[in-house]
């Protein structure tokens, strides 16, 4: 069909947009910092395996389960990732009055997931390959190739599952937002009443500052309160406060990390509004910092309460979570848009804080420091100046 | 306030050039906006007009040349500048999520004045937003939301005022109550306005001092004597600009 490379053109021309706008200055700084990170790490990784080679070709559930099942849930995670990004493309409101059906576009989004997803599974396939190879596992290829199976396999179920999913967005737009408001009480305006009033229920997008339940919501507040209450049951039971200490920290993380949103930092509404980053950026994380804080109460409670003489642990987690959360809204700021990007970011960056502090020590939280008060400084600088 | 600024000046823009990735996009520009001034800013698709005015309301960091508003400069105190001006959003930029009150509410917190503290007027009456402005902005028209626009960016009574493209699309009471408006806040001595739009014939009955930008530099200037003599008949001052857009490169040669 005539239409089929149109997302992935479109996409294409996107992306050379996107590097043609930004300062030959800064595309220098990310490809050779960038470029120099990478083979940092490549370096990294092929010493850690080298140093375990022999215990890592003898441990068979990685080899059975471990890996295989890595593979196929980091390729669903992808194919789910791409696909959402291409059916996005395929519904763009500039090609919404043009004669195509939902099947063309449906069609289009796959192309283009594919296209993009051979790449994909041809690093995996060489990185496990290579992997093989420097630990010195037999049938090396063998493995390159079945990686790429796996991974393959996980993106092709989870791609024609989002596929197969996607409604026709071409006629329902803001049906979700076109409920009539009047004479209703906005649920979220208590809350949300501090100067700029309703920022929260704008970076929400809750119409008219009302919480419109849904499954997604009710499911993830049964799923955080389940946990809650199974690790301050475990503490109490045990008497022990670090599993409710830690269901507190991660918990409460996560419900930052879910809620959190920064997109009315890129509008113009903002921007020329006589009003400050520091003070836009407090605001907008004002409210998830206060769900955070709710959840973590529970479990720290219960911890508290399971070994009144640990008291520290509690309060250290509490310190963490105001850390970690102070740290997640600044990538999240910096990517204003993009709150998956800046979770993966953020993610990435604690885990590899945390496999280098095993080697450097806690001297390695300064180069997270660094990193963070960077991101705070590029997101005023485009708060500010575009 | 430097005390060598003139009091009666609003917006002071000096060599200015800004652009984007590093291009200047507008270059050498030199403005300067009085109390009472009504500037029409014209300009064929893509002369630069909406890069001079992201420019001057701190949207994008000039490569060069200084901005000041009402004496403050934008570089040297950002968020003191910027409580010079109110700026009609672009209607596509407006927070579509809340009721028009919630933007007005939002713009209005944040400028620290009641959210129907209009200079004179009560704007949401003149614009017929009454009916509007419980509903979610996502349901409104394009006329609409440039209404809702229009009537957050004179909240708080800035002194310049700053309208992008936002009479396009207005029906023609709405953009008759905006004009009338417009007049009354320059003839009060207190407020300037600019107005960027393509509706040429609008901007000598309406304006007392005209600018047009052709790839990126002003091209062509008038003031007010200039402009009621540029319009001495109907359509003359059309046929000016449109002379002037039609032979490129011409202003240069002068």
């Amino acid at each position: 069909m005539r239409h089929d490379r149109l997302v992935l053109t479109l996409l294409w021309r996107e992306l050379l947009a996107g590097l043609r706008s930004m300062r030959r200055r800064d595309l220098a700084w990310i490809v050779a910092g960038g470029g120099a990170l990478l083979a940092y790490a490549i370096a990294d990784i092929v010493v850690a395996l080298q140093a375990g080679a022999a215990t890592l070709r003898q441990v068979q559930p990685l080899w059975t389960f471990g890996l295989p099942g890595t593979l196929f849930g980091l390729g669903g995670f992808a194919g789910n990732a791409l696909a959402r990004l291409c059916l996005s493309r395929a519904f763009a409101p500039f090609l919404r009055a043009l004669p195509l059906s939902l099947r063309e576009r449906r069609r289009m989004a796959a192309v283009a997931a594919c296209t993009l997803g051979v790449p994909i599974a041809s690093i995996v396939a060489t990185a496990v390959g290579l992997g093989c190879v420097v630990i010195v596992k037999p049938l090396a290829p063998v493995w390159g190739l079945g990686a790429a199976i796996l991974f393959g396999a996980g993106f092709c179920v989870a791609a024609v599952l989002r596929l197969r999913s996607a409604r026709d967005l071409v006629h329902p737009d803001t049906a979700d937002l076109a409920g009539d408001p009047v004479g209703r009480t906005p649920w979220l305006g208590a809350f949300d009443r501090s100067t700029p009033a309703w920022l929260s229920s704008w970076a929400w997008g809750l119409p008219a500052g009302r919480i419109t339940l849904s499954w997604r919501l009710v499911g993830a507040a049964i799923l955080f309160g389940f946990a809650a209450v199974v690790a301050a049951f475990i503490s109490l039971v045990r008497q022990d406060a670090v599993p409710a200490a830690m269901a507190g920290l991660t918990g409460g993380l996560m419900v930052f990390m879910l809620s959190v949103r920064f997109h009315p930092l890129g509008s113009p509404v903002l921007r020329t509004a006589p009003l400050g980053f520091a003070r836009a950026w407090l605001r907008l994380a004002r409210l998830p910092l206060q769900l955070s804080v709710a959840y973590f109460l529970l479990p720290a409670g219960a911890a508290l309460a399971a070994e009144p003489s640990a008291w520290a642990m509690p309060l250290a987690s509490g310190f963490w979570l105001l850390a970690l959360n102070g740290a997640y809204a600044v990538f999240a700021a910096y990517f204003m848009t993009a709150p998956f990007v800046a979770a993966l970011s953020f993610l990435s960056a604690i885990a590899y804080t945390s496999y280098e502090s095993l080697e450097y020590g806690r001297t390695v939280l300064i180069g997270f420091a660094a990193l963070v008060l960077f991101l705070w400084h590029r997101a005023q600088r485009r708060y500010r100046h575009g | 306030m430097d005390s060598s600024v003139d009091p009666a000046e609003i917006l002071a823009v000096r060599g200015l050039s800004a652009g984007y990735g590093g291009r200047a996009v507008v270059s050498g520009i030199d403005l300067s906006l009085d109390r009472g001034d009504i500037l029409g800013l014209l300009g064929a698709n893509g002369s630069g007009k909406s890069t001079l005015l992201r420019a001057i309301t701190g949207q994008i960091r000039p490569l060069w040349g200084e901005v000041a508003i009402d004496g403050v400069d934008l570089a040297g105190a950002l968020e003191r500048a910027k409580s010079g001006f109110g700026l009609a959003i672009d209607p596509s930029d407006l927070p579509v999520a809340l009721t028009g009150r919630q933007y007005l509410q939002l713009v209005a917190s944040i400028r620290g004045c009641a959210e129907s503290d209009w200079p004179g007027v009560n704007v949401a009456e003149r614009l017929g937003l009454k009916r509007w402005i419980d509903r979610l902005i996502a349901e409104y028209s394009l006329g609409t939301r440039a209404k809702i626009a229009i009537a957050a960016a004179l909240l708080g009574a800035p002194p310049l005022l700053i309208l992008d493209e936002s009479l396009n699309g207005l029906d023609p009471l709405a953009a008759f109550e905006v004009k009338r408006i417009i007049l009354a806040l320059a003839s009060s001595g207190r407020h300037a306005v600019i107005i960027s739009t393509h509706v040429v014939e609008a901007v000598p009955g309406l304006c007392n001092r005209a600018v047009l930008l052709a790839e990126g530099s002003i091209a062509q200037e008038w003031d007010a004597r200039q402009l009621a003599d540029a319009s001495h008949a109907p359509g003359a001052f059309e046929l000016h600009v449109m002379k002037a857009l039609s032979e490129p490169m011409s202003w240069q040669r002068r």
